[in-house]
C-alpha cells in the first residue's frame, strides 16, 4: 500500500484547485517550504552561528529535495558600493569570536535591513528562522516506481531526522512547512491507530466474551474482522489503490463495529433457538433462514450509505468510501459464512425445560416490557421526539467545516502544538497562500506601473487582519535598487523605468542571485504575492480570501487573479465537504429508502422506514452545530455512516415485524414478539458499537474525540427511534395490513 | 652502423608506445587548454533559456575577447531584448589559480557601472544561464586532479573519458566527467555532478567546425537534470585574430560603449 497525504492528493484528478496549482507550479516551483525555528538565548555568538550555519548546510544539502536555503548564515545580502556591489552572507565564512567589534558588526548588518530581519532574525536575537524552498517533487508515476512513500513525506521525515540530531539541540529546532507536518501527522496516526485498534479488539474481545460466554462468540468476529480487513487492503495494495493515513481509521473501527453487529444478531437468535430444541445444525439452519436475509440486507444498506461518499470530490472521502465499503463487504460475507461454520462444530446440547418462543430471560422480559410501555405512550413519545428533532436542526445550520489543525487534532497532538508555537512566532508562520496576477502580455511584470500596483496590493494585503507577512519580487527590486545607490533609504523604492528594472535583474543574476525566479515568471508576465499566516479562523480566512481576490481585480482589471497554496486549498475543500456531505447524505436517504421499498415490497414500507434513520443524522448533526465540533475530513463521514449503521436495527426490527405480523396477524403481538426476539440483540449491538466508537475518545486528538462522541450519539440515538419510533409508525401507521383486534 | 640506427629507432619507437600509453588526465586537459584559439576573438551569441515547463527566454550577446599571456578579457553587449540593450559586461580572466576573476557590469539605464564580487559559488553562473564562467571560458588545469579513465567513441567521435575532481571543495560539482574529442580536443559531452554525487548537469557540444582554420565550437547544451532547466548556446560570426584595442576591455569603455 501506497502512503500519501499530500494535500495536493486530496483533490481527485482535474479538480480546478489542482489546475491552478500545478500551473502555479510550472512557474514558480514547489510552493511547498519547510520551515525550521531556532532559538536560544542569543544567536550572535560564535557557538549559536556555527551550529545554525552546520544546521543550514545539512538541510540544504541533505534533503533530497532542497533547491534553496534562506536563513541568517545563507541569504542574498545585497552590498553595494561606489563602484561595486555584491551578494553575499551576512556571517562570513570566518565566525569571529564573540564580543567582537567583527561579531557586533555581523549583528548591525542583519538588522539594517529590516525588511530582511524580520523574515530571518527576531529582535531580541533569541529566534532565527530557516526556510528551505524544495525542487518540484516528481509525479505520481515517477516516484511509486521506487518508493511507496511519497515525496513529501519523505522530506518531513528527513527533517525531522536532521532537527533531531544532538549536534542542533542548543538552537532547539523546530520544523513546520506542509512535509513536515504531513510526516508528523502520518506518524501520529499511525501509532494512534495502532493504539484505537488494540483498544478496540479488547472492548470487542471482552464484550462478546460476556455476551456469548462462548470460546467462538470471541473467536467470530476477530475473525471477521482481521478476514475483511486483509481482503480489503491487500486489494487497495494490489491496485494500487490511493490510501490516506488520516481515514484509514474508519474503515477497520467500522469493520468491529459491523463485525460485531452481524455476529451478535446470529449468536443471539442461534442461542434462543439452542434454548428451544438444542440442536446444534438445525439451530444454525434456522438462524440463517431467519438472520441471515437481514444481516445480508444490513451489510448491503450500509455498503450503500458508504458509497454515496464518492460524490464528494475529495479523494480521502472516496478512500473512506472504497475502502469502508469493501471491508463491510468482506466482513459481512466472512460473518455469514466463518461463523455459522463454527457454530456447527460441536456436540448438541440438552434444550431448556420449558423454553419456547413465548418464554422470556431476564432481558427479553424486560424488552417486552419496554414495548408495552411504548405501544402504551405513543403521542407522548412522538410529541417528545419532535421537538428536540425541531431544537436539534436548528443546531444543524451551524456547523461548520474546518481544516486547520488546531480544530481537527487540537494542541493535546504533541507535534499540533509544536507546529502551532512555531506559527504564533515572531518569526514562524504556519500556513500561507499565493497570490498570482497574471498579465495580459510578457515583459509587463517589469513596468514600473504594474510593480507600483503589485506593492499598493501588497499594502492592502499587510493590513489584514491574519496576514503575518508578504513576499513578493518588489523585496528584491527595492532592496537592489537601494544598493545600487549607495544604500541610501530614499531609494528602497520600485525603479521608476522598465528599462532600469530589466538591466538590474541582469545584474541580479550576475551577481548570484536566484530568489527572483521565485516572484517573478520567466516570461516576466506573471507576479507572484505570497501571504504568510500564523493563525487559521475559517471563516475569517475565507473573508480573506474574498477580500483579496476582490482588491487585486480591482488594482489590476486586465489581469487574471488566482490564488492558490495551502489556505485556498483549505477553502475550497471545506465547500467541497459541506455540499457534498449535505449530497452524499441525500444519495444514501435516496437509495435506502429505494432499498427497503424493494426489500420490503412496499413503497410504504420503505417511506416509514426511513423515518427513524433520519434521528442520528439529526442528532449528530444538531449536537455538532450546538456543541460547535467542526466538519472535518473524519467527522463527515459520519451522517451517511449512521445513516447505514441505524438503518441495520431498522430492517431488522421491521423484518422481524412483518415475519410476526404474517403469523399473527396483530401488531401488538407483533410488535411485543419482536422486542422479544431481536430486541436484546439490537439493543446489545448499540452499546457494544457505541464502545468500539468509544475507542476513539481515548485519543488526544481532538478529531478521533468528536468522532468518537458523536458516533455514540448517532449509535444512542437510532437505538431510542429503533426502539421508540419505529414501533410506534409500524403499528399506527398499520404498515403490513388492517390487522386484527384482539381482547388483551 | 645501420645497426645501430635500427636499434636506436626500435627503442625510440617503444619509448614513443611507451609514452603514449602513459598519457594522463591531465596531459589531455592540458592539451584542450593549449588548443590554438587565436589571440582575439570576435562571436555572436544567441543563448536561449528554457524552463521545464517550456517558456524560454532569449538573449543575444555580442562578444570580443583577448589573451593577455594566460589570462583572458572579454567584453560582452546586449543586444537583444530591447529592455536591456547596450548592458555592457567586462570579464578578467585570470589563470593564476586563487585570483578572483572580475567582472563588471554597465546598467545603461542608470548610466552606472558595478563590479560584480563575491566568493559565493552561486556567483558562478554566467547570466543566470545553467553555464558557469569555467565552462564558458576556460580554468586552471590545476584546479582539479584529472583521471584518464578510458577511450570511447561519443557521438561518432573518438574521445578520451577524463574525470576531473576539484581541488576547492567549495566547488558547485563534486567531479565532471569529460568526453574529450580526439580530433580537435574540445569536449563532445561533460557529465557533472552535484556535492551528493548526483547528476546534476549535462553539457553537450555539437557543431564544432574549422573557422579560419581554428576548431570553434558553434553549439553547446546545458541541462540542469535535477531542475530541467537547459541553455543553449549558438555562436555566429566567429572571427579570430580581429584587430581590437586593449583599451577596449576597461571599465572606461564599457561605460562609453562602443
Amino acid at each position: 500500500m501506497v502512503k500519501e497525504t499530500s494535500f495536493d492528493d486530496y483533490f481527485i484528478e482535474d479538480d480546478p484547485m489542482l489546475i491552478k496549482t500545478e500551473e502555479f507550479k510550472s512557474h514558480f516551483g514547489n510552493d511547498y517550504y519547510v520551515g525550521v525555528l531556532t532559538q536560544c538565548d542569543n544567536h550572535f555568538t560564535k557557538k549559536n552561528l556555527t551550529t545554525l550555519r552546520a544546521l543550514s548546510n545539512e538541510l540544504l544539502d541533505s534533503l533530497s529535495y532542497a533547491d534553496k536555503i534562506t536563513s541568517l548564515t545563507d541569504i542574498e545580502f545585497m552590498v553595494g558600493s561606489d563602484d561595486g556591489m555584491t551578494i553575499e552572507q551576512i556571517v562570513p565564512d570566518e565566525i569571529p569570536d564573540d564580543g567582537t567589534a567583527a561579531m557586533d558588526s555581523i549583528r548591525a548588518r542583519a538588522y539594517s535591513k529590516p525588511h530582511v530581519a524580520r523574515k530571518l532574525i527576531s529582535e531580541k536575537g533569541d529566534l532565527s528562522w530557516i526556510m528551505v524552498k524544495l525542487r518540484a517533487f516528481p509525479k505520481d508515476s515517477v516516484w511509486k516506481k521506487t518508493s511507496t512513500v511519497a515525496p513529501d513525506i519523505i522530506t518531513g521525515e528527513e527533517v525531522e531526522r536532521i532537527i533531531k540530531k544532538p549536534e542542533y539541540a542548543s538552537l532547539n529546532p523546530r520544523g513546520t512547512g506542509m512535509p513536515y507536518v504531513t510526516h508528523c501527522k502520518t506518524v501520529y496516526i499511525g501509532k494512534e491507530m495502532g493504539r484505537l485498534m488494540m483498544i478496540a479488539t479488547l472492548i470487542c474481545m471482552v464484550v462478546m466474551l460476556c455476551m456469548t460466554r462462548s470460546l467462538r462468540g470471541v473467536i467470530a468476529p476477530i475473525v471477521s474482522v482481521i478476514g475483511g480487513l486483509f481482503i480489503t487492503y491487500g486489494i487497495a495494495g494490489f491496485t494500487q489503490m490511493y490510501v490516506d493515513s488520516t481515514v484509514l481509521m474508519i474503515p477497520t473501527i467500522l469493520s468491529f463495529a459491523v463485525a460485531i453487529a452481524y455476529n451478535i444478531h446470529i449468536f443471539s437468535y442461534f442461542r434462543g433457538r439452542m434454548r428451544i430444541h438444542g440442536e446444534r445444525r438445525k439451530a444454525v439452519v434456522e438462524t440463517l433462514k431467519e438472520i441471515g436475509w437481514s444481516v445480508f440486507f444490513c451489510g448491503f444498506t450500509t455498503l450503500v450509505s458508504l458509497l454515496s461518499f464518492l460524490v464528494i470530490p475529495i479523494r480521502p472521502m472516496h478512500c473512506v468510501g472504497i475502502i469502508s465499503s469493501m471491508s463491510v463487504l468482506f466482513v459481512l460475507l466472512t460473518s455469514l459464512i466463518v461463523t455459522p461454520v463454527l457454530l456447527s462444530f460441536g456436540k448438541d446440547k440438552r434444550p431448556l425445560e420449558g423454553f419456547t418462543e413465548d418464554s422470556d430471560t431476564r432481558w427479553t422480559k424486560a424488552m417486552v416490557s419496554l414495548s408495552d410501555a411504548v405501544l402504551r405512550n405513543p403521542h407522548k413519545i412522538g410529541w417528545s421526539f419532535l421537538v428536540v428533532c425541531i431544537l436539534l436542526c436548528i443546531g444543524l445550520w451551524k456547523i461548520e467545516a474546518a481544516f486547520d489543525i488546531e480544530r481537527t487534532m487540537g494542541e493535546n497532538v504533541p507535534y499540533v502544538k509544536e507546529v502551532m508555537n512555531v506559527g504564533r512566532s515572531e518569526l514562524g508562520s504556519l500556513y500561507s497562500y499565493d497570490l498570482i496576477v497574471e498579465l495580459p502580455n510578457n515583459d509587463e511584470a517589469k513596468e514600473p506601473v504594474n510593480l507600483k500596483l503589485l506593492d499598493e496590493l501588497q499594502q492592502k494585503v499587510a493590513g489584514y487582519k491574519l496576514t503575518k507577512r508578504t513576499t513578493s519580487i518588489l523585496d528584491i527590486l527595492k532592496d537592489l535598487n537601494q544598493t545600487l545607490n549607495n544604500g541610501d533609504t530614499a531609494y528602497y523604492r520600485i525603479p521608476d523605468t522598465e528599462e532600469e528594472v530589466a538591466q538590474m535583474m541582469v545584474l541580479y543574476e550576475n551577481a548570484g542571485g536566484t530568489e527572483s525566479e521565485y516572484w517573478m515568471d520567466y516570461d516576466y508576465r506573471r507576479l507572484r504575492l505570497m501571504v504568510e499566516i500564523s493563525d487559521f479562523n475559517s471563516a475569517q480566512v475565507e473573508r480573506e480570501m474574498q477580500q483579496i481576490q476582490a482588491d487585486a481585480e480591482t488594482l489590476f482589471p486586465d489581469a487574471k487573479i488566482t490564488t492558490v497554496g495551502n489556505i485556498p486549498q483549505y477553502v475550497t475543500m471545506m465547500q467541497y465537504l459541506v455540499r457534498g456531505q449535505m449530497l452524499s447524505f441525500v444519495i444514501s436517504i435516496l437509495i435506502i429508502g429505494v432499498i427497503l421499498m424493494i426489500a420490503f415490497q412496499s413503497i410504504r414500507v420503505g417511506l416509514i422506514g426511513l423515518i427513524p434513520n433520519m434521528m442520528p443524522a439529526i442528532f449528530v448533526g444538531g449536537y455538532m452545530g450546538w456543541a460547535g465540533i467542526p466538519l472535518d475530513m473524519m467527522t463527515a463521514t459520519l451522517l451517511p455512516m449512521m445513516l447505514g449503521m441505524a438503518v441495520d436495527d431498522t430492517i431488522h426490527f421491521i423484518n422481524h415485524s412483518k415475519l410476526e405480523y404474517d403469523r399473527t396477524n396483530h401488531y401488538q403481538s407483533a410488535i411485543r414478539r419482536t422486542f422479544r426476539v431481536v430486541g436484546v440483540a439490537i439493543v446489545i449491538t448499540s452499546i457494544i458499537t457505541s464502545a468500539v466508537f468509544a475507542s476513539f475518545c481515548s485519543s488526544a486528538c481532538i478529531m478521533c474525540i468528536n468522532f468518537g462522541l458523536t458516533a455514540i450519539i448517532g449509535i444512542m440515538s437510532a437505538l431510542a427511534a429503533d426502539l421508540l419510533v419505529t414501533p410506534i409508525l409500524v403499528s399506527k401507521c398499520k404498515v403490513f395490513g388492517k390487522g386484527k383486534k384482539v381482547k388483551e | 652502423m645501420k645497426k645501430i640506427i635500427f636499434i636506436l629507432a626500435v627503442a625510440l619507437m617503444g619509448a614513443t608506445a611507451v609514452s603514449a600509453q602513459k598519457l594522463t588526465g591531465r596531459d589531455v586537459i592540458q592539451k584542450v587548454k593549449d588548443r590554438p584559439d587565436g589571440n582575439t576573438r570576435y562571436a555572436e551569441l544567441e543563448l536561449t533559456l528554457k524552463k521545464k515547463n517550456g517558456t524560454t527566454r532569449q538573449r543575444k550577446v555580442t562578444s570580443w575577447a583577448m589573451d593577455e599571456g594566460k589570462d583572458t578579457k572579454k567584453m560582452m553587449f546586449f543586444t537583444y531584448p530591447g529592455d536591456v540593450k547596450g548592458t555592457g559586461f567586462l570579464t578578467w580572466d585570470y589563470d593564476q589559480i586563487g585570483k578572483e576573476d572580475a567582472k563588471w557590469l554597465y546598467l545603461p539605464a542608470m548610466k552606472k557601472t558595478r563590479r560584480i564580487s563575491g566568493s559565493s559559488s552561486k556567483t558562478d553562473y554566467f547570466m543566470g544561464t545553467d553555464f558557469t564562467y569555467d565552462d564558458m571560458g576556460s580554468r586552471h588545469v590545476d584546479e582539479d586532479t584529472h583521471k584518464l579513465l578510458r577511450e570511447e567513441v561519443k557521438n561518432g567521435h573518438k574521445c578520451w573519458v577524463v574525470e576531473s575532481v576539484p581541488v576547492d571543495k567549495h566547488e558547485i560539482y563534486s567531479r565532471k566527467v569529460s568526453w574529450i574529442r580526439q580530433d580537435c580536443l574540445t569536449a563532445a559531452y561533460v557529465e557533472y555532478y552535484d556535492k551528493l554525487n548526483k547528476l546534476h548537469r549535462v553539457l553537450t557540444i555539437s557543431d564544432v567546425n574549422k573557422i579560419q582554420g581554428f576548431w570553434t565550437i558553434q553549439k553547446m547544451e546545458m541541462k540542469n537534470v535535477q531542475t530541467e532547466h537547459s541553455t543553449v548556446i549558438l555562436v555566429k560570426n566567429s572571427q579570430y585574430d580581429v584587430k581590437i584595442d586593449k583599451a577596449l576591455f576597461t571599465v572606461a569603455k564599457l561605460e562609453k560603449g562602443l
